[in-house]
């Protein structure tokens, strides 16, 4: 390939902004999602072709600053810094400009060619914004392009100024901070002109004065009497400003933020309420916000489940020939088995994901696409908090309502790795779709309603408790809920689509292999003729303390593999779906409640695994399983009573 | 009536009205990070609304809208008007 028509580009801007939109627009079915190396930080990739030209195109994660407060900052930060790439697309939230315009001084500041995409300009014209786009053109001396992602419109733009401005030399002429940190700037620049350095003098003097200890290292080594310089610099702006010299810099940049907005922005305010400003003081309000909360997540189970088990009967329908079919046509011999019980793994993972777990993702990222989400953050903080996490968990839990294996993966939206390692912990125990067939499916259809609603009560207490007690014994300060509050805005479907397809994808990439491969071990147990030995070996738990027929303790092994197996294996060796033939009520109630809390299945601990590490996956199963037969065992002996 | 103006913490303005920053007590982390928000001494902020028993806070500042925990808000010391 020819080097000139060669170009790559990163995206770049604060969540909220539109950056998904663009990529997804940019870069279409041409995607590449990875993680960055060594971290389990998404890292998405894709190409464009255009005009002759092959633009690779970079996403990087959404952050509020490129200051090193969190892992997704840093490697920002670093890629632009070492990897130089031609252009960085900052994408702006034309209706925050301020707040976004910090972030694009930080970029600037790294000296790196800049266009900046001022996005959603439509939205900032309906609330009476209006932007003069050429002034703040002049102002950071970068190209300005009004854009509106979510339409596509503009990004044409973007990349005709990208190829018209390729291999030319930029100069660079970035916004000055006031007189009195630009003094301090130019005397260190001064003297770390003399010394070679990878980065821009600017760039270097800032950093020192933020006291950064990446940029203090490297500037160490080479002259080290510059530190002097500059440690002298920064106790004389702390003595007069009262703060630590990295806050007075960073005050100095949202000043120069406020400053440059007030020169471009004209606000024509509505004298009205605006429809969004409605809909936001009802859905957060003291009494109503939960009202509506509860509807909305409840309609959401509602559609999710009904359509599920419509879906998952379909399907039912269909597979239900293709086991004699197999044995018919591929015998039976112990490999011809091990190969169907890859198979059925296989079709299993396709009656979860696509009756539940899609239609419960589009959902989800509809009413994030709207900007409702935030708001059930808002709602919850407070109760969240009094498990040691913040309001934003509460969307892991959501997920892991659908799906455990999504909802530990959704655990990266939280700041520290406390808090990650906290709500995975909590999501685990939060009752599945897999789960909830058990439920209700058992409880819920033989013992009577009002007992499945119980169980979740039950959860719902477990996961409390458990939350209050893990954020007492994992150290660490709890990380304070910083959230930007969306404004409402008009889903778009397609990137509700990209979102759910991404979601999906993962999903099948991390559980598939694992429930595959355990599904044919467990099989092959079965196979050898070991389950009868297992289960008696079991018996003093699942007979004696548990009360439960001796089959359950293969049942519960199987439902590692998927919780729902365990319903499923019981109508298959019992011979009989009517269950309240073979267990008694209160015999339901204990094995269901064994079955929601006893383990997490096979996939979400390969999630665990990928995230936290073998140690602490292994921890969890072991004092979930423990725990489990503890409180189903209680469980048991309270319901001799009522039973 | 005077002009009196009182400093508190931003936990204790009434939703609907409107405070400027004086100083945030929090670490220097804190304090930057809120500063790459936007929240520096100075700033005019309008709260929202807050939710019951000791939950977060929703302000508008610079135009645009911002959750903080209650724990945060409590460490920004603003003066009402």
């Amino acid at each position: 390939m020819n080097d000139e028509k060669k170009i790559n580009i990163v995206l770049a801007g604060q969540g909220n902004a539109g950056k998904s939109a663009v990529f997804n627009y940019l870069t279409g079915l041409h995607q590449h999602i990875g993680n960055w190396a060594g971290k389990t930080i998404e890292k998405r990739e894709g190409t464009l072709f255009f005009d002759g030209y092959t633009i690779d195109v970079l996403d990087l994660p959404g952050i509020y600053s490129l200051t090193t407060y969190s892992v997704e900052e840093v490697i920002a930060r670093e890629y632009i810094i070492h990897q130089h790439p031609d252009f960085v697309i900052n994408i702006i939230d034309s209706t925050n400009l301020e707040r976004n315009l910090i972030f694009t001084l930080q970029l600037l500041e790294l000296e790196c060619p800049v266009i900046i995409a001022l996005n959603m300009i439509d939205l900032a014209k309906k609330k009476g914004i209006t932007i003069d786009f050429q002034k703040l053109q002049s102002l950071l001396n970068a190209p300005v392009v009004p854009t509106i992602a979510s339409h596509g419109s503009g990004l044409t733009d973007i990349i005709n100024k990208v190829i018209e401005l390729k291999g030319k030399k930029s100069h660079h002429s970035i916004p000055k901070f006031g007189k009195e940190i630009e003094n301090c700037i130019s005397q260190l620049s001064l003297l770390l002109h003399d010394i070679n350095l990878q980065n821009p003098e600017r760039l270097v003097a800032i950093k020192l004065l933020e006291k950064d200890n990446d940029t203090i290292k490297s500037v160490q080594g080479k002259n080290p009497e510059i530190l002097e310089k500059a440690k002298q610099l920064c106790e004389n702006l702390e003595e007069i400003h009262g703060h630590d010299s990295s806050v007075v810099i960073a005050d100095e940049r949202s000043h120069l933020a406020s400053q440059i907005t007030r020169e471009i922005i004209k606000i024509t305010p509505h004298r009205k309420l605006s429809l969004n400003e409605r809909l936001d003081a009802i859905t957060t309000h003291k009494l109503t916000g939960y009202l509506v909360m509860i509807l909305i997540l409840g309609g959401m189970f509602l559609t999710v489940f009904s359509f599920g088990n419509w879906l998952s009967g379909w399907f039912d329908t269909i597979f239900k020939d293709w086991h004699s079919w197999w044995n018919n046509n591929i015998g039976i011999t112990f490999f011809a088995a091990l190969g169907w019980s890859a198979i059925e793994s296989v079709l299993a993972l396709v009656q979860i994901a696509l009756p539940y777990i899609l239609p419960f993702y589009i959902i989800l990222y509809l009413l994030e696409d709207w900007g409702y989400i935030s708001r059930i953050s808002f709602l919850m903080d407070n109760l969240m908090h009094k498990m040691g996490i913040h309001g934003k968990g509460c969307i892991s839990f959501i997920i892991g309502f659908g799906c455990n294996v999504p909802g530990c993966l959704s655990c990266r939206i939280m700041e520290s790795k406390r808090e990650r390692f906290i709500t995975a912990v909590l999501v685990t125990l939060v009752p599945c779709s897999a789960v909830s067939v058990i439920v209700f499916g058992l409880v819920g259809k033989y013992v009577g309603l009002v007992w499945a609603l119980g169980l979740y009560l039950l959860a719902m207490i477990v996961i409390f408790i458990a939350g209050k007690i893990s954020s007492r014994f994992l150290l660490g300060e709890p990380v304070e809920l910083i959230m930007p509050m969306p404004d409402y805005k008009t889903p778009q479907l397609k990137t509700i689509i990209y979102q759910t397809w991404d979601a999906l994808k993962e999903f099948i990439y991390i559980a598939a292999p694992i429930v595959v491969i355990s599904g044919v071990i467990i099989q092959a147990i079965n196979l050898a003729g070991w389950m009868p030995a297992i289960s008696s070996f079991l018996s003093p738990v699942t007979v004696t303390w548990l009360g439960l027929p001796a089959i359950t303790g293969i049942l519960l092994i199987f439902g590692i593999l998927r919780k729902e197996l365990i319903l499923v294996m019981l109508a298959a060796y019992l011979g009989t779906a009517n269950f309240s033939d073979v267990l008694s009520s209160q015999q339901m109630i204990t094995l269901a409640v064994v079955s929601m809390f006893y383990i997490p299945c096979v996939a979400t601990i390969s999630v665990l695994w990928k995230e936290y590490g073998w140690k602490k996956a292994m921890a969890i199963c072991i004092l979930e399983i423990l725990f489990a037969l503890l409180l189903a065992g209680i469980v048991k002996r309270i319901l001799d009573f009522v039973f | 009536m005077n002009n009196i103006t009182v400093q508190t913490s931003l936990i204790d303005i009434e939703d609907g009205a409107t405070a400027i920053i004086i100083s945030i007590t929090g670490g220097k982390m804190i304090t930057k990070r809120l500063a790459d928000l936007g929240l520096k001494s100075g700033t005019q902020i309008k709260v929202i609304r807050r939710t019951w028993f000791s939950g977060p806070v929703q302000i508008e500042v610079c135009g645009s809208r911002l959750v903080l925990g209650r724990g945060l808000a409590s460490k920004i010391i603003v003066e009402s008007k």
